[in-house]
């Protein structure tokens, strides 16, 4: 398992669990990241941060530091 | 709960929605023109009102701060809260136009979800609805219209499309309320919000229910900040979550999670079809964000905005300057009669009036481009691709454009950074803006480079002076930034949330009434408060006007020419106003006035504290002089040096006086005044102060008082600290 700010690839992934409580997580949750649902890194800024995640359908951008508060794994 | 039935009152409604959904076009759409802003009581939110006309009555209209859920992490976010709870002095909105974006029904509904618990009348407007089509999903609007139990209006705010049916629905429902029906919460769910609200009562606190669920929800939520009690609170909130947490779920996401569980039940066969990104959109993000090519274009693009205020708003703004002169030489024979009205008028109220509408054309420009970059969905890509480049320093991506502005000039600059969302990088780019070297720092440069750089060092030297120079700022103010956000400002960081919307043609009509509307509220909010600075600092600058200075001044001129001429010849020049010699000896009085007035002398009273940095106590008061606007030292300094207020910084005859200026007495009688640590000295303390009450007055306008005196103060302070510290190092080297 690994959290979604480490990833490099752009394979789909499947959100395992949201690994703090604190406002920020709360923040993404609100936006739909939650457990069993896939994600997957469409782009990456040129600087290496922030990161563009699709899910179910939409695009949203977020830092490296937040994505790091979501846990993943390879989906199959 | 009842809504008031009275006729008498006037009914107010208000736009709910997440970021990105069109919402501001529906506003203006149902406003039009009819619509103004103001800050809320003690925060800096903008409030965006407006009124409408439904059938017969009028009925109020107020645009919500876009967000994505109740929690009141972010001030936004506690706005919306507080409004819908009929908090912040202001009347319940009798009705919410909840927008959701139809390409993304189910997160935008989590929002309605959340506000579904404070029982106020509904009606959805379904944006976006082409969008949705394009992108294959198919709704069931009769479906999803029967669960939620309210009107659903399709609806394409670009085009106009639907808003007739949305306002008949709005009348409709005002007059028979129908809501959204409430989640069912789970049990666990119930009794922790009973431990918040029977805890908060032991305390002698009482809150709503819907309340207390956001105090359980939002582990930093604003309510437990207003309650007060930090002895109890985290005690009672602590028991609360333990409820949630008892039943497997984490208290952060539980919320989200269950919402979600509840809207999934909803939306059943509602939506047919997966979304997808478009795959348009899909190839033009991949030019736009590409590493190379994106990074590029983005640089074009910035250059074409910076260009256009720097270089094309010129014209316009010559016109004005242009103007501006037309009409004081108008207006100043006609009150020739009384001198003080005169130069009241002419040189305080009109050149005040033309110093306010000379900002208007970058105004309206930076506007113009701002709404086409957000429209088109560009400003979002933009802020993506430069966000590591600030953050850093606790500014973000969309802090570029505001402080690129900065560069032509801080006012538009600090008004462009209302496109920030995340308040604490909104004041952190409003505060470094006027660092940035605008325009009217670069006559000063040219000025005292041309006379002191180039002709000891070459025009090479000269020419990298001067690029060097506007770095000055950005250079000091990026770590002081980095400082404040971290030792000081006590603002929570809000996570970097970017949506990248679709690709669209931005509207005229949206275009338009953001320009407008900004132009017009600068005018009226920070242009009175300009004026007055104007009209200060010229009556400290004419006051007192003894007869006796010019005539003191004119029996000195006439003994000193008569050595060299004979009396007769230099009496009849006199006697011809046009002769070179009036022209020196009005010269000669202007610079005695400039003298004798209250700033003069406030000038030479404090010179000593501009001594360490090597300052006499005539560039002391052409320091001072241009405080309300920086490029005024220019004239201060024509003024000074007996040569008219008519020169500007390519005069020959200012650099060669200015070259062979001599301190009249002190330990340093006879040296020269500008040795290069005092031209360099000033240079930094031009790039570093804030001499512009034009700035101070947007900035207060913008955030505050306190925030615009205080950065007024810093800034000096920094650029006095900076000066000192070059002059004495460099004249020691």
């Amino acid at each position: 398992m690994k959290n979604l700010g480490e990833i490099q690839h752009n394979r789909p992934l499947k959100i395992v669990a949201i690994a703090s409580d604190c406002v920020r997580a709360g923040r993404l949750a609100s936006l739909g990241f939650l457990p069993g649902n896939r994600v997957r890194i469409s782009r990456v800024a040129p600087l290496g941060d922030p990161i563009s995640i699709e899910m179910d359908g939409q695009e949203i951008s977020v830092r490296r530091a937040e994505a790091s508060l979501v846990e993943v794994e390879e989906a199959n | 709960m009842p809504t008031i039935r009275s006729s008498s009152r006037t009914r107010c409604i208000a736009l709910l929605g997440n970021p990105n959904t069109g919402k501001s076009t529906i506003f203006n759409r149902l406003t039009g023109l009819r619509q103004h802003t103001a800050n809320y009581p003690g925060i800096t939110v903008e409030k965006k009102m407006g009124a409408m006309t439904l059938g017969e009555r009028q009925v109020d209209v107020l645009d919500l701060p876009g967000t994505y859920s109740l929690a009141a992490t972010s001030p936004d976010e506690r706005i919306v809260m507080d409004v819908l709870g009929g908090r912040l002095g202001h009347q319940r909105p009798d009705l919410l136009v909840c927008v959701v974006d139809a390409t993304n029904i189910k997160r935008n509904l989590l929002l309605l979800s959340e506000a579904a618990e404070l029982g106020i009348p509904v009606v959805i407007a379904l944006n976006q609805w082409d969008a949705a089509k394009r992108n294959g999903l198919r709704i069931n609007v009769d479906l999803l219209s029967e669960r939620l139990g309210v009107p659903i209006v399709p609806t394409i705010a670009r085009r106009g499309e639907g808003l007739p049916e949305l306002k008949e629905a709005i009348e409709q429902v005002l007059a028979e309320p129908r809501t959204v029906p409430r989640i069912q919460w789970p049990p666990f769910v119930s009794e922790a919000q009973a431990v918040v609200q029977n805890g908060l009562a032991q305390c002698g606190v009482e809150i709503t229910g819907p309340e207390a669920l956001r105090m359980v929800f939002d582990s930093d939520s604003a309510h437990a900040a207003r309650v007060g009690h930090p002895d109890k609170v985290p005690g009672i909130l602590r028991a609360a979550r333990e409820k949630i947490r008892a039943n497997g779920l984490n208290p952060a996401s539980a919320e989200a999670v269950l919402h979600y569980r509840h809207l999934e039940a909803l939306l059943a066969d509602v939506i047919h079809g997966n979304r997808v990104v478009a795959r348009t959109r899909d190839s033009i993000d991949a030019l736009l964000l590409n590493r190379f090519w994106g990074t590029l274009i983005f640089f074009g693009v910035m250059y074409v905005v910076f260009q256009s205020l720097y270089a094309w708003a010129g014209p316009v703004m010559d016109l004005i300057n242009a103007m501006t002169t037309g009409v004081q030489e108008f207006v100043g024979p006609l009150l020739a009669g009384t001198p003080v009205i005169q130069s009241l008028v002419v040189d305080g109220i009109i050149a005040g009036v033309g110093g306010v509408l000379v900002f208007l054309p970058q105004i309206l420009l930076l506007f113009l481009f701002i709404a086409v970059l957000e429209d088109t969905g560009y400003l979002a890509r933009a802020a993506f691709l430069m966000d590591k480049l600030f953050g850093w320093c606790g500014l973000n991506g969309k802090s570029f454009v505001p402080l690129l502005s900065g560069y032509a000039c801080a006012i538009p600059g600090v008004m462009a950074a209302r496109s920030l969302e995340d308040p604490k990088a909104r004041l952190t780019t409003i505060l470094m803006t006027p660092f940035m070297s605008c325009s009217a720092r670069l006559p000063v440069y040219v000025l005292l480079i041309g006379a002191f750089v180039e002709p000891a060092h070459g025009p090479y030297v000269a020419g990298w002076t001067l690029f060097l120079m506007h770095f000055v700022g950005a250079a000091v103010a990026m770590p002081l930034a980095w400082f404040m956000n971290r030792c000081i400002l006590k603002i929570k960081t809000q996570p970097f949330i970017l949506e990248m919307p679709d690709y669209r043609v931005p509207t005229l009509r949206n275009v338009f009434i953001r320009m407008w509307g900004r132009g017009r509220e600068f005018v009226v909010r920070a242009g009175t408060v300009i004026l007055a600075f104007s009209i200060i600092i010229w009556a400290l600058l004419y006051f007192p006007r003894s007869e006796s200075v010019a005539e003191e001044t004119r029996d000195a001129f006439i003994s000193t020419e008569s050595a060299n001429l004979p009396a007769t010849e230099v009496a009849t020049a006199l006697d011809d106003p046009e002769s070179a010699l009036s022209v020196r000896l009005d010269h000669r009085i202007q610079g005695a006035y400039i003298e004798q007035s209250y700033l003069g002398q406030f000038g030479k009273a404090v010179q000593p504290i501009f001594d360490p940095a090597g300052f006499d106590w005539k560039i002391t008061v052409g320091v001072l002089s241009s405080f309300p606007a920086r490029e005024v030292i220019i004239a201060t300094l024509g003024i000074i040096y007996n040569l008219g207020s008519d020169v500007d910084e390519g005069s020959d005859d200012l650099r060669s006086i200015l070259a062979n200026e001599k301190w009249q007495s002190g330990p340093r009688a006879g040296q020269p005044v500008y040795t290069l640590p005092v031209v360099f000295a000033l240079m930094v303390f031009f790039a570093l102060c804030m001499q512009c009450g034009a700035t101070v007055a947007v900035i207060a306008k913008e955030l505050n008082w306190s925030w615009a005196i205080g950065s007024f103060v810093v800034m000096t302070a920094l650029a006095w600290v900076a000066a000192v510290m070059i002059y004495q190092i460099g004249s020691r080297l």
